[in-house]
């Protein structure tokens, strides 16, 4: 196990919430960097990661999701140039207990079509299909944090509902790691209220 | 049917109002060589010899960008080519330079005061280059399909189909996209990038496999190959800022979209203070390269007092561009004041100014530039009538003269001649007057008009202010 992204962690400022049974923490990082991540304190897996973009030009900068849906298009400021049509593929980025997976919607072709290989060189899962409709290499952020390259034999895929899913099966490096962070997460105190109210829900306005 | 004539109708006038011939729509450059003595006849510039090498010393200074804030003064007649020759400053300076033109009289306006104006138009023309990494869509073009509403109102509605040799992706455009794409006549088979976050559409040239496609195909087509792999990338760019819209993007939270829609407002001088700091802080670091750049301003008789005073002060900031004005008034009052002064501009600000004249057309030159136009607005003159014209435009002004072209190219074109003759311009002569006849008329018909009583003693209240 690499220690660089555990210290890193672990020397970030954090601060945290507790909404319902989602624990969200905010770290604040010493190179100026900005995480979010939301942990479903259930399960105690994460449910949602993303990173504040920081503008060269300054401004407000977007959140760049790791894991989790992506933000509804329709709270995205549009700037009347060019986007992707509604109907293309988007990939969508979740974990669980034992594997992370992608769903890459709006994906029509029978699973035939498809071929994910791991890409060492290029430290990433590339998704090829034979129609030449679709290419994506998706980097694998945890994996680059355990200084681990993805396997082959780790990858499964299938496809439903249009929908292709990849799995892979998290390496025990990267289990402990999660564990030693969540450890971490769970000795952040959730901030109160100032009237002390454990959650901001809670509160009643008189 | 009468559906498609009208959709037919609106195509065309997509085209020609893209491709409008302007007043100096000629002019592509200086007409400088490379010592920069200028050529007579070059780059569609004509005589004006000693202010056109000037102007070549003026963008010498720019391009070298070590001296800030130089003020030249443009001053001549009307009709003697001075904002011909700032046009052609600005098309001889590249792309990378910002060059803003504005008139003087476009400072006044209701939603920011005087000096803010000025100081965006200044921020304007300050250039920052700086590396960023972008989001960069780079494929080959299979398709563009813009459609307009039945109706002929509402947005128009556009969708752009890209490939790479691995997939291939359906893109929504926006109204600017569309325009854009428009302009640069992007067409199925080119292969382009578009920087996502500013529309910025590069066209790298024409795919291989469409190299059979067209027998005639220009000298300067390109062709490349069709791109690899993913369509969308992240690349680090070099692209050119300008401090004002460093400025608007910091000015408020959903600061960029501003810049689309023209909204930006007062910009509060913290702001500007802070960006100063942030710029100067690129630099040291290497990370970013100011690009000083030219401000025009046209008219700058228009300007008052206190944008004056303004500008004595803005020139003597190291940030400032180098300020080119252009003004056709002699000995005037100075707007906003009693006080006459020369060119109506005061004479502190004055002393601060190289000024370079412009001299009335010769007849030799006059016929050249007459001759330059009828190409631009595609006339054929016969000699005789090219003769005439240039007499014209001695004895009246070169802007009638070069107003007669089109005008009487069009009468020509009724009887059905290949070649506009003497007896087209006399026709168009008659039809239309020049200021002089014009005047000549009111002054036989004065009694007739309406209003006549009112005596014109009150000539002095309607000059400005």
């Amino acid at each position: 196990m690499d220690d660089r992204w555990f210290e890193c962690v672990k020397s970030a400022e954090k601060s945290a919430l507790v909404q319902g049974n989602t624990k969200k923490v905010h770290y604040h990082f010493e190179n100026g960097r900005e995480m979010v991540e939301e942990y479903n304190l259930d399960t105690n897996v994460l449910s949602r990661r993303a990173w504040k973009i920081n503008n060269e030009m300054g401004g407000e900068g977007d959140w760049d999701i790791e894991v989790g849906d992506p933000m509804p298009a329709g709270l995205k400021a549009s700037n009347d140039l060019i986007s992707e049509d509604a109907n293309s593929p988007f990939i969508t980025r979740r974990v669980t207990k034992r594997n992370l997976e992608w769903r890459i919607r709006n994906l029509p072709y029978p699973v035939d079509i498809y071929s994910v290989t791991a890409d060492e060189e290029g430290r990433c899962i590339t998704v090829r299909t034979s129609n030449k409709k679709y290419f994506k290499k998706i980097d694998v952020p945890e994996l680059r944090r355990c200084k681990l390259l993805p396997e082959q034999d780790k990858i499964t895929f299938n496809h439903k509902f249009n929908t292709l899913i990849i799995t892979y099966a998290k390496p025990t490096e990267l289990v402990e790691m999660e564990k030693a962070i969540y450890e971490m997460v769970k000795e952040v105190q959730p901030q109160r209220m100032a009237s002390g109210c454990p959650d901001v829900n809670e509160c009643k306005p008189s | 049917m009468a559906v498609a004539a009208a959709a037919k109708v609106q195509e065309v006038r997509e085209i020609t109002r893209i491709e409008r011939i302007g007043a100096h729509s000629h002019i592509r450059g200086l007409g400088l060589n490379d010592s920069l003595e200028a050529r007579n006849v070059s780059q569609g510039m004509v005589g004006q010899m000693s202010a056109r090498r000037a102007a070549g010393i003026v963008l010498q200074m720019v391009k070298e960008g070590r001296i800030a804030g130089r003020a030249v003064l443009l001053a001549g007649q009307p009709g003697t080519g001075k904002t011909a020759i700032a046009n052609a400053l600005a098309s001889s300076l590249g792309a990378d330079t910002p060059f803003t033109s504005m008139a003087g009289s476009e400072i006044f306006s209701l939603e920011m005061s005087k000096t803010e104006a000025l100081t965006q138009a200044i921020r304007k023309s300050i250039g920052v280059r700086i590396k960023e990494e972008s989001e960069i869509i780079e494929g080959e073009v299979v398709e563009v399909q813009i459609e307009r509403p039945a109706t002929g109102e509402g947005n128009k509605v556009g969708k752009l189909i890209l490939k790479t040799t691995d997939m291939e992706t359906v893109y929504d455009l926006g109204g600017k996209m569309i325009d854009s794409i428009l302009k640069e006549k992007v067409q199925s088979g080119d292969v382009i990038t578009i920087d996502k976050a500013t529309g910025k559409i590069t066209r790298l040239g024409r795919s291989f496999t469409r190299a059979r496609d067209y027998d005639a195909t220009g000298q300067q087509t390109r062709f490349v190959q069709c791109p690899e792999g993913e369509l969308q990338k992240r690349k680090e760019v070099v692209h050119t800022v300008t401090l004002h819209e460093i400025d608007v993007i910091n000015s408020r939270t959903h600061g960029f979209l501003a810049l689309f829609s023209g909204d930006t407002g007062e910009i509060k001088p913290e702001v500007r203070e802070q960006i100063n700091g942030k710029v100067a802080e690129w630099r040291e670091e290497g990370k970013a390269e100011i690009i000083p750049g030219v401000l025009f301003i046209d008219e700058v008789h228009m300007l008052d007092i206190e944008c004056f005073s303004y500008l004595n002060r803005a020139l003597e900031n190291e940030m400032a561009p180098i300020v080119m004005m252009a003004t056709n008034r002699g000995v005037t009052r100075i707007r906003g004041t009693n006080y006459k002064s020369p060119h109506g501009i005061p004479l502190d600000l004055l002393d601060r100014l190289i000024i370079v004249p412009t001299t009335p057309y010769e007849e030799k030159e006059l016929k050249e530039i007459l001759s330059i136009r009828c190409e631009e607005e595609d006339c054929q003159l016969s000699d005789d009538a090219l003769t005439v014209l240039t007499k014209i435009a001695l004895e009246t002004s070169l802007r009638y003269g070069i107003q007669l072209i089109t005008t009487s190219s069009l009468i020509s074109r009724k009887r059905k001649a290949p070649e506009v003759e003497v007896e087209d311009i006399k026709r168009a002569y008659e039809l239309f007057f020049d200021e002089g006849r014009s005047v000549q008329f009111l002054k036989e018909y004065q009694q007739e008009f309406m209003f006549n009583e009112s005596s014109v003693s009150d000539d002095a209240d309607m000059d400005i202010n």
